[in-house]
């Protein structure tokens, strides 16, 4: 009794997310297991396969994976380099200015998505680099917040003490601030490289044919071809590869570590 | 003195940048003709009359704001429970619900919606609005639980403690106590959430279809193949609904900061 009463206050929110994300995931991976429709439908009920799993085989999808990655890395270097100087830029604010700045950044991406994409479509020709910023325009404003509230709950007493013991502001920052957000720059680094991996909405909007990410192709071999076990066998393997960068992002003690040894 | 001024020059140049796009489409939004350059002498409202005369706008506008309201109710009802009872449970445990809670905003959106689409079918909410405001409460669910755990008054247990000691059953505990304190943080969460629903493009674009499209998916198709003012519009008053939405949220976190505790706490005193 004791043990259904303490789960039961979060038993609504773990059944949505078992209902619409883990329900799904494992459908995705019975669909890459069909085989292609031969005539009506979008795959043939009944079948068995992993042959379509050779599509990761091919040059054309391989292209397209290295590509999904390219901008994953890309995107995740891009948005950190920006957001970590103005994380502490924010942090330098007074603390009214810091709401209005941090509202300012947010605003964008969750309130006015779709105006921002119709504007960078505006000013950018479609191509590697429109499609990149775009991206960077879509994952810059959750880093900045990420790395923000890192450094937010630094202890301001460390940086006053360095500097009482005489170091310049230079060393304060090389010495203790760095050094103490780098678990916020490792979480900033890795969320921006599961979005950039997963980026569509860039790619859809501002990448030419060559911007093809995983993602897009998915969409395209799903909607335009009608081929669901060719589209989740690609979305399966676009969940592998964020599940690298999820697991696989050394964490700062094993980067101490290595460096020490 | 230059230094100071230079940094501050670059920290709101790059805010600005980023706002730069919106703010473009929103000077397109008033062009008086069909061309996608912004007015410089003539500004015209006329694209905006246009859309809000068109039902097929005039349907996805009321389509996205009903879904998004009950995408709002629904996240802070689940999520709420959740981030409240979260410092009951071990540390173990805490870790794993925080991790599940996040999934949704971690998975790659394309494979989610893909994935989706067979489900949706299959369960017979294909072409309902009930299937999209599952979706749309799950990937809002993060954001809520994040907010209200954030936000949660830090006396609140003991608040709690202190009303059942002084004889209050649980549902007078949850009622008089609990509700009262976390209602601006519930709100502001059930807005967010309202927000970025709003907003909700990936999704959409795998599951949408005439009977249920919100705006986002009446927008999507043509700004990729055939920009126009129109959709300018369409963006822009989808932004502007979010603005407002946004403005509330962060009102009632500034506001929920300081006064809230300190009120609660001398209203159970006296």
């Amino acid at each position: 009794m004791q043990r259904i009463s303490s789960w039961l206050p979060v038993f609504a929110s773990v059944a949505l997310v078992c209902g619409v994300v883990m329900a799904p995931l494992l459908l995705l991976l019975r669909v890459s297991l069909y085989e292609p429709a031969t005539g009506r439908g979008f795959y043939t009920p009944g079948t068995f396969t992993f042959a379509n799993y050779a599509i990761f085989a091919d040059s054309h999808v391989l292209g397209i994976a290295g590509f999904t990655v390219l901008c994953g890395v890309a995107v995740a270097t891009m948005v950190l380099a920006i957001a970590y100087p103005l994380g502490l830029f924010l942090c330098s604010l007074p603390p009214r200015a810091q709401s209005i700045a941090v509202g300012l950044i947010l605003v964008p991406k969750t309130a006015g998505l779709l105006a921002m994409l119709f504007g960078l479509q505006r000013w950018l020709p479609r191509g590697m680099l429109a499609t990149i910023i775009a991206e960077v325009y879509l994952v810059l404003p959750y880093s900045v917040i990420v790395i923000y509230i890192q450094l937010l709950n630094l202890d301001p007493t460390l940086r006053d003490a360095a500097r009482g013991l005489g170091a310049s502001p230079w060393q304060v920052f090389r010495r203790v601030t760095l050094p103490l957000s780098l678990p916020g720059i490792r979480l900033a680094f890795q969320f921006g490289l599961m979005w950039g991996l997963g980026a569509f909405l860039g790619p859809l909007f501002l990448g030419g044919p060559s911007e093809t990410t995983l993602a897009v192709e998915l969409h395209r071999q799903a909607f335009e071809y009608g081929r669901w076990p060719l589209a989740a066998t690609e979305a399966v393997g676009l969940l592998i590869v964020v599940s690298i960068a999820a697991w696989g992002v050394p964490t700062v003690a094993q980067l101490r570590k290595v460096a020490h040894s | 003195m230059i230094r100071k001024w230079s940094i501050a020059l670059l920290g709101w140049g790059a805010i600005l940048g980023l706002l730069a796009p919106m703010l473009h489409t929103i000077w397109v939004s008033f062009s008086p003709d069909s061309f996608l350059t912004p007015p410089t002498n003539v500004w015209s409202v006329k694209w905006y009359l246009a859309y809000f005369g068109d039902r097929r706008w005039i349907h996805a506008t009321s389509q996205s704001l009903l879904i998004a309201g009950m995408a709002a109710l629904l996240a802070v009802a689940a999520s709420a429970p959740a981030a409240w009872s979260l410092g009951k449970l071990t540390v173990a445990r805490q870790r794993l619900l925080s991790i599940l809670l996040l999934l949704p905003a971690l998975i790659p959106p394309a494979a989610l919606g893909f994935g989706l689409l067979p489900l949706v079918y299959f369960t017979g909410l294909w072409g309902t609005s009930l299937g999209l405001v599952l979706v749309h409460a799950t990937v809002g669910l993060p954001i809520a639980f994040l907010i209200i755990r954030t936000c949660l008054p830090a006396k609140l247990g003991e608040l709690e403690a202190a009303a059942a000691g002084l004889g209050a059953n649980r549902w007078e505990v949850l009622r008089r106590v609990t509700l009262p304190l976390l209602t601006p943080v519930l709100l502001a969460a059930g807005i967010a959430v309202f927000v970025l629903s709003l907003n909700e493009s990936l999704v959409s674009i795998f599951l949408a279809t005439p009977t249920n499209e919100t705006l986002p998916a009446v927008i999507w198709p043509q700004l990729r193949y055939s920009p126009s003012p129109m959709v300018a519009v369409a963006s822009c008053v989808t932004a502007l609904l979010g603005m407002i939405g946004m403005l509330i949220v962060i009102g009632i976190l500034g506001y929920q900061r300081g006064r809230l505790i300190a009120k609660n706490t001398t209203a159970i005193n006296s």
